[in-house]
């Protein structure tokens, strides 16, 4: 657990200062549906909740999840 | 079939729970379309020569636009679980057959500013002997050309088990989680998501239809998420890869990986082949099925001489690794109409555990899950 978080962190100080800026005009791609994260809401929460049912980990995507019986 | 709620409605108690999460989102407008989906989950689990839980599960998501920089989501959904599961290990008794309806539904509400958004969602899933409310704040902030965006959130989870066996009475479990995510544009075809969340939960966390199961009441865990999403123009495809590292106070260490090539086809079809394995160690109190002389199965040795220490034979607090390969065929039958289809097959070996020995004795665990939808934007 202390190494996802140490992990984490070294991650968020990196930064990303060494990015060449992406225009407006440029997005066209990262707009599709398919490059978004979120992809299909019901699908993804589904998937999501079989996982943390059936597996010892979760989270990573959201917060507020709560409602698991499922130990 | 009985009614008598057992190990199988814990199992899935809210497996399949559509509760409040609020996906991390980048920075975005307020949606210009009201959409409305339907959605048909079956699922089933089996383990050698037997047939175990399967879950029916309808469901149906909406989104409206409000006032032009507000919108309101949610979702309703209701299963029927019947089924067994293990009361040990792999045993299974007679006498554990149930069946179980569960009723869930979430709503959320979200401010779009011009580079940041804010919202509030609640959630409540209830069944004969399980009951959730839950809440989460959640806002995100970009940089001046959007390629950076911040998340933060909070969520708070109270649950309240009260089994039909008496076991305990009025039970509850209070969790808190945080978020802390970013999401960065790397070029057109190229973003990256990095979300960490941290949960603190306090209170019953054993479970009151398996025997010896006595866990500890308080767990923190800590995920790491990392996403990527390529777009390769060539073949018209994405692909869409993640990682996460996790782990808990109960001890246990997990790896997950997964990756989906999502390609475009002509007349409006998309097919979508994806893999994903887990690998997880065994949470510290988790027995193998290793029995006491004295006591025989299913008490762990030494039980008599420590009754009162933590221990559980859930197979699903066991060292294992597991793989799930999945296809999605989506149809755009009209600008704002489409269809999908999708098909998981997963299963679940001790033998497939990478980072150590997976735990012995226990019977591959394999499942399938079907989902059929529509989505209709206005």
């Amino acid at each position: 657990m202390r190494a996802t978080i140490v992990l984490s962190l070294v991650l968020a100080t990196a930064g990303c200062s060494s990015i060449e800026p992406v225009s407006p005009w440029q997005k066209g791609n990262l707009a599709r549906p398919d490059m978004t994260f979120e992809g299909d809401g019901l699908e993804s929460r589904f998937l999501e909740h079989i996982y943390q049912s059936k597996e010892n980990a979760s989270g990573g995507s959201g917060v507020g999840g709560g409602g698991c019986g499922c130990n | 079939m009985t009614t008598s709620p057992s190990a199988g409605a814990a199992v899935l108690a809210a497996a399949l729970a559509l509760p409040g999460m609020v996906p991390t989102v980048r920075a975005e407008s307020a949606p210009e379309s009201a959409q409305i989906g339907f959605k048909y989950l079956s699922y089933r689990d089996s383990q050698p020569g037997l047939k175990r839980v399967s879950v029916d599960a309808p469901s149906v998501s909406w989104l409206v636009p409000v006032a032009g920089s507000w919108s309101l989501a949610g979702s309703y959904t209701l299963d029927s679980v019947s089924g067994a599961s293990p009361r040990w290990h792999s045993s299974i008794s007679g006498a554990s057959r149930m069946s179980d309806f569960r009723r869930a539904a979430d709503l959320r509400v979200t401010k779009y500013f011009a580079r940041s958004s804010f919202g509030f969602g609640t959630a409540y899933s209830t069944e004969h002997d399980y009951r959730s409310n839950s809440y989460s704040l959640q806002a995100t902030f970009s940089s001046e050309d959007n390629n950076t965006t911040w998340a933060v959130g909070v969520g708070r989870a109270l649950d309240r088990i009260d089994p039909v066996n008496a076991v305990v009475v009025d039970e509850h479990k209070r969790t808190t989680d945080f978020l802390l995510g970013v999401t960065q544009v790397l070029t057109p075809n190229d973003i990256v998501q990095a979300n960490l969340t941290i949960a603190r939960g306090r209170g019953y966390y054993s479970d009151p239809y398996k025997q010896i199961d006595e866990r500890p009441r308080e767990r923190n865990q800590a995920a790491l998420m990392l996403r990527w999403n390529h777009h390769f123009e060539d073949p018209g495809a994405s692909l869409r890869t993640a990682y996460r590292l996790y782990g808990d106070s109960f001890k246990v260490d997990a790896h997950t990986l997964s990756a989906e090539w999502v390609q475009q086809l002509p007349r409006g079809w998309t097919i979508a082949p994806s893999i994903r394995y887990h690998t997880q160690s065994a949470a510290k109190f988790y027995y193998d099925p290793v029995y006491d002389p004295l006591l025989g199965e299913p008490f762990p040795p030494g039980y008599l001489t420590d009754p009162g220490g933590y221990y559980s034979a859930d197979h699903r607090l066991s060292a294992f690794g597991a793989l799930t390969l999945g296809i999605k065929v989506t149809k755009a039958i009209t600008k704002d109409l489409n269809a999908d289809f999708r098909l998981d097959l997963y299963q679940q070996r001790a033998g497939w555990r990478v980072g150590g020995p997976g735990s012995p004795g226990l019977a591959t665990f394999r499942a399938r899950f079907v989902q059929v939808g529509v989505t209709h934007k206005f």
